[in-house]
């Protein structure tokens, strides 16, 4: 008897993935439906190890999904849903047909809607897998709360999106959680650390809506992932205003509130709204206490005991509580030309009181005739009217303040100064090995002195030792003459008498030699010895690298070696070009100097 | 003169034509002039036809001028196949109709009475049960509850729809058994989880779904920014940002060049000039040409003798004798002899060779595994940024972003948008797999004819302002 010849295809990789026509015919849904149900499953297709097998010997690129996700996707109750959906759809189409407008309208007045939150909850386990995947959520949702109301996107969606992002941005300033920002061409990235997860966003410039050309994006695909983000950050948002002992849902200003939502149409309306809701604070729940501060890192004894490692982290922590409470306490004033959105979000963010103009803007609470406010921001030349107890710098002294964790000083930042440069704070921190200018270093690092600063100061002083070393070059002044060979005569001098001590010295040493008793001297270590031994056991460790990664390390060893000669090679340059400039400068002022003085004999 | 005879039995076309059978001349049939004389006699046995000729043959005075019979067709259309359906569904079905009354004897009760359903009119009872309901106040309570019913019907219809807005729960606080799947009425604090997970319903089982694609869970979805995009960026990150993109369009032009080279370059073209010469050369082709003398066969090259010399001469397949059989295998012999003795030579050679062969061995082996190494490192790298190809269209490639150095103010306010954010995302997606790459079908608007209309007070100025405007619009 012949066993049953195995079908072609009907194991391995052949049966593991399906194509997306098989999976409409075994699910039953349209195209339509089944890219939104993918969607907000999160159901994405696959690309297989071997795609002539996977597609079962078909030629050309065909989308394919795992036969195991389409049959978790069998399962899911939203597809029944959708199936009604579409009976229910037919009944709209057909009471259009038959002129029953009536009925339609009452049709669509029960629209059923479908509910998602048990979705949410499958994706994204527990509340930290939400916010490590907020990213894309983040800058979708503010993406569309500056949209109108199109052909393809709901409705209440971009409503909803504006209400979610305030709510969102009003618990990261109850969380102080911001920690970097960074203003680009594209708009505004931020990143903010919840519960440790660091999240990064980026809000776009406010301009006026500019209309999207039509074949580059899906919009109804996007408006698909917009559905189901907002649903995300709405849970999100409720965890966290709990998790911070406020209120949801806040109550905000009342343009978030849905009877209104049709009044405010003219879009600067909306835009100044949302700014002042965002300048409210929230009501905390009743019995709460208030903020508690985080505990001092606790250090423990974990198998890496790199100290220089702890030490670090203490050090970043230190920072970023410093940074928490930047602006506490201080007063805020924005000018009119200055665009208010973001700076009133990250002077919040730090504890600062902000205000503006009450007459251009609502939701102010402070007036510009304030005494006790500290900054007024302004971007713009020069003002009539200033008052003196408070500084007046440009925008981007806010921004490079955060990201330097520190109030830098503002001589750089003041009314009508050319701004230095809006470094990124996106800069990987790990490839510290790369030459940086002394310039650059000092952008960076506002503790750092450069060797050679070119403060007045410093380079009169410079000045004054090359006067000494002309000086010293030149015998022609007969004091400085008279004084250096005192001088010598003195160091002549003194030897002798030094030569008589040593004597001394010497006889009552081999007389203390003679007697048996020495005192005990503490064991002193040579920090030289101690440094060759280190090392010795530091090569010992090295041998011991596994033979799977000695190759990785040998290389890794050479780059670091490369690296530290360029370094070295360009900071040898940088030091010969500034020593070559300075004895330029100095050689032509002594030239100058030459002139002068001839200039003077000649006269006289 | 033309006769046509008409016959006038047409019961006899009917006939079988085996019984026809022409008439005799003589037999009184007909004279010979008749075109057609296809009357034939009866059969045997059959009806004898009786009467004079002008009965049974009438002359025929209209000839070929056949009466044309206007066909007058009624001014109906045919019915559609759909209208013929529709047309039957008047009809009782076939199978129904044994169903109908076929009885021609008549309804012995001529005039039947309706019965009504029971409360459907207000018999005594009823209206004195009324008037005591709306005396006690019944019928006003049941108005009112009507009332408080249909307003909470709208409202729960109102509350499920705003579902999306209201979040009102934190789903992560516990193990939510619903999420699993689990029914409402089993999620109860004395039903055991295992009696909870045995009813979970066939359309809620419990199905593990595959971990997602590599590509969308380790790909960040908001990539660090370039630190030349900066509004106001350090000269040097800027240049670097240019440089950048220049190599990234220096890229893609030599890609374009490549590309036009290896399809369009490939083929010369023709140039009219060049088109008309061979036109010219085949429309003249087989003409008489003038006399050319430099396209004169030369004398010298043909054979004076006019022997005939074949092509392709054929080849006689010569027998080889022994004595050159013997010599070629002797001379093979002797080259496999040479063949050995050069083998054994370099065997001995080798053995004296052997560190050299080692050494070039270990040597091979060292670049071989540097080269495997090397070719592991540029595939992972591969993997790690690889576009996923989940699609017949390609995902769009990541360019960098281009800042006009002209647009760069380092003022807050003067920022120009630059870029497409939403497009952004959107490629991002794709580019993470969480997409596949597509290419929208943008669906073909009607273009409508645009007409003026006409009015008194319309001036040939007005026309013609109008037409310009909508022939700008067009292009």
């Amino acid at each position: 008897m012949v066993s049953k010849k195995k079908k072609k295809y009907s194991t391995g990789e052949g049966a593991q993935f399906i194509t997306r026509k098989a999976a409409l015919k075994k699910l039953q849904l349209s195209l339509k439906d089944f890219r939104r149900i993918c969607i907000l499953k999160g159901i994405y297709p696959r690309e297989p190890r071997n795609r002539k097998r996977a597609q079962k010997g078909a030629g050309g690129i065909k989308t394919l999904y795992h036969t195991k996700d389409i049959k978790f996707l069998l399962h899911e109750p939203i597809i029944w849903k959708l199936r009604e959906l579409k009976a229910y759809q037919q009944k709209i189409r057909k009471a259009r047909a038959q002129r029953e407008y009536r009925k339609m309208r009452q049709y669509f007045r029960d629209y059923p809607e479908i509910n998602i939150d048990h979705v949410v909850k499958e994706r994204y386990p527990t509340f930290v897998d939400a916010l490590r995947d907020l990213d894309d959520c983040l800058t979708l949702c503010f993406l569309f709360s500056t949209f109108p109301s199109l052909k393809k996107v709901p409705r209440d969606q971009s409503l909803l999106c504006r209400r979610l992002t305030v709510e969102f941005m009003h618990a990261v300033i109850a969380a102080k959680a911001l920690r970097k920002v960074f203003v680009s061409v594209k708009g505004y990235y931020y990143q903010c650390e919840l519960e440790g997860q660091i999240i990064t966003w980026i809000v776009p410039h406010h301009f006026a809506f500019q209309p999207q050309s039509k074949d580059e994006v899906d919009f109804k695909i996007m408006s698909t992932f917009v559905e189901f983000y907002i649903m995300m950050l709405g849970f999100v948002n409720f965890k966290l205003f709990h998790s911070l002992n406020l209120v949801y849902p806040p109550k905000l200003t009342a343009a978030f509130n849905s009877e209104t939502e049709k009044d405010l149409v003219d879009e600067r309306a909306y835009v100044a709204e949302r700014i002042a809701a965002m300048n409210l604070s929230l009501a905390k729940i009743a019995g709460s206490n208030e903020a508690e501060e985080l505990p001092e890192i606790d250090i423990f004894d974990t198998e890496d005991k790199d100290p220089q490692k702890l030490e670090e982290a203490k050090l970043e922590a230190e920072k970023v509580k410093k940074l928490k409470t930047m602006f506490k306490g201080l007063k805020f004033f924005i000018n009119r030309e200055v665009p208010r959105e973001s700076l009133v979000f990250i002077i919040r963010c730090f504890g600062g009181e902000v205000s503006w103009d009450r007459d251009h803007f609502v939701g102010a609470t402070f007036d510009e005739s304030d005494e006790s406010i500290a900054y007024q921001i302004v971007d713009r030349p020069s003002m009539d009217k200033q008052y003196l107890s408070r500084y007046y710098v440009q925008p981007q002294w806010v921004f490079d303040s955060v990201n330097a964790r520190s109030l830098l000083p503002i001589n750089k930042y003041l009314m009508g100064a050319t701004l230095p440069p809006h470094l990124s704070p996106f800069v990987d921190k790990t490839r510290d090995q790369v030459y940086m200018p002394p310039e650059q270093k000092a952008l960076n690092d506002p503790n750092f002195k450069p060797l050679n600063d070119d403060d007045p100061s410093d380079e009169e002083i410079e000045e004054a030792s090359d006067e000494d070393n002309e000086a010293k070059s030149e015998p022609e002044d007969a004091e400085e003459a008279l004084t250096r060979q005192y001088q010598q005569e003195v160091e002549q001098d003194s030897p002798s008498e030094d030569e008589e001590d040593d004597e001394k010295k010497k006889l009552a040493k081999e007389k203390k030699k003679a007697m048996a008793v020495t005192t005990g001297v503490p064991h002193k270590e040579n920090p030289y010895q101690i440094q060759i031994e280190d090392k010795q056991a530091f090569r010992l460790r090295e041998k011991l690298v596994r033979k799977k990664h000695r190759n990785l390390y040998k290389s890794m060893k050479a780059g670091q070696e490369n690296r530290k000669k360029e370094i070295w090679l360009l900071r040898k340059k940088r030091r010969l070009h500034d020593e070559r400039v300075k004895e330029d400068k100095k050689a032509e002022k002594r030239t100058q100097k030459k002139q002068a003085l001839e200039a003077a004999l000649n006269i006289k | 003169m033309l006769v046509t005879i008409q016959n006038h039995y047409p019961m006899l076309d009917n006939l079988n034509p085996k019984l026809y059978r022409p008439n005799k001349p003589g037999s009184g049939c007909g004279p010979p002039i008749a075109r057609v004389c296809t009357i034939p006699a009866p059969p045997e046995g059959a009806i004898q036809l009786i009467g004079p000729f002008e009965e049974l043959f009438v002359l025929d005075t209209k000839g070929n001028e056949v009466e044309i019979k206007e066909d007058v067709k009624p001014d109906i259309k045919p019915l559609s196949a759909k209208q013929q359906k529709r047309a039957k569904l008047a009809e009782t079905p076939k199978c129904f109709e044994v169903l109908l009354p076929r009885s021609k004897v008549p309804d012995p009760n001529a005039k039947r009475n309706t019965v009504k359903k029971v409360g459907s009119r207000a018999t005594d009872l009823s209206k004195l049960s009324e008037k005591r309901q709306l005396a006690k106040g019944i019928l006003q309570r049941k108005l009112e509850l009507m009332k408080k019913d249909k307003k909470l019907a709208v409202e729960k219809r109102k509350k499920a729809q705003s579902v999306r807005e209201t979040y009102d729960k934190n789903i992560w606080e516990q193990d939510d058994l619903e999420s699993k799947g689990i029914p409402e009425t089993l999620v109860d604090d004395f039903i055991s989880t295992e009696a909870q997970l045995h009813n979970v319903p066939i359309t809620r089982r419990l199905r593990s779904k595959p971990p997602p694609p590599k590509t969308v869970v380790t790909r960040a979805a908001v990539e660090v920014p370039h630190p030349g995009v900066s509004y106001n960026p350090s000269f040097k990150e800027h240049q670097e940002l240019l440089q950048e993109v220049v190599q990234h369009e220096q890229k893609m032009m030599k890609r374009e060049a490549h590309l036009y080279r290896v399809t369009t370059g490939l083929f010369s073209k023709v140039t009219p000039k060049e088109k008309e010469e061979n036109w010219r050369e085949e429309m003249s082709a087989g003409l008489p040409q003038p006399h050319n003398p430099a396209t004169d066969p030369d004398p010298e090259d043909e054979p004076a003798d006019n022997e005939y010399k074949a092509v392709n001469p054929p080849v006689r397949n010569k027998k080889k004798d022994h004595k050159t059989r013997r010599k070629q295998k002797e001379r093979l012999a002797e080259r496999e002899v040479l063949k050995r003795k050069k083998i054994d030579k370099q065997k001995i050679t080798d053995i004296y060779k052997l560190r050299k062969i080692q050494a070039s061995v270990s040597k091979k082996e060292d670049l071989d595994a540097e080269s495997r190494v090397k070719r592991t490192s540029k595939r992972l790298q591969h993997a790690a940024t690889a576009l996923p190809a989940l699609n017949a269209h390609k995902t769009p490639v990541r360019e960098p972003e281009f800042v006009d150095p002209k647009l760069l103010t380092g003022d807050l306010r003067k920022i120009s948008g630059s870029g497409n954010l939403l497009r952004d995302r959107f490629q991002s997606l794709q580019r993470r797999g969480a997409l596949a790459a597509s290419k929208i079908m943008m669906t073909k608007r009607k273009k409508l004819k645009k007409y003026f209309k006409p009015g008194h007070k319309v001036t040939d100025q007005d026309v013609d302002n109008f037409l310009k405007r909508s022939a700008a619009k067009d292009h």
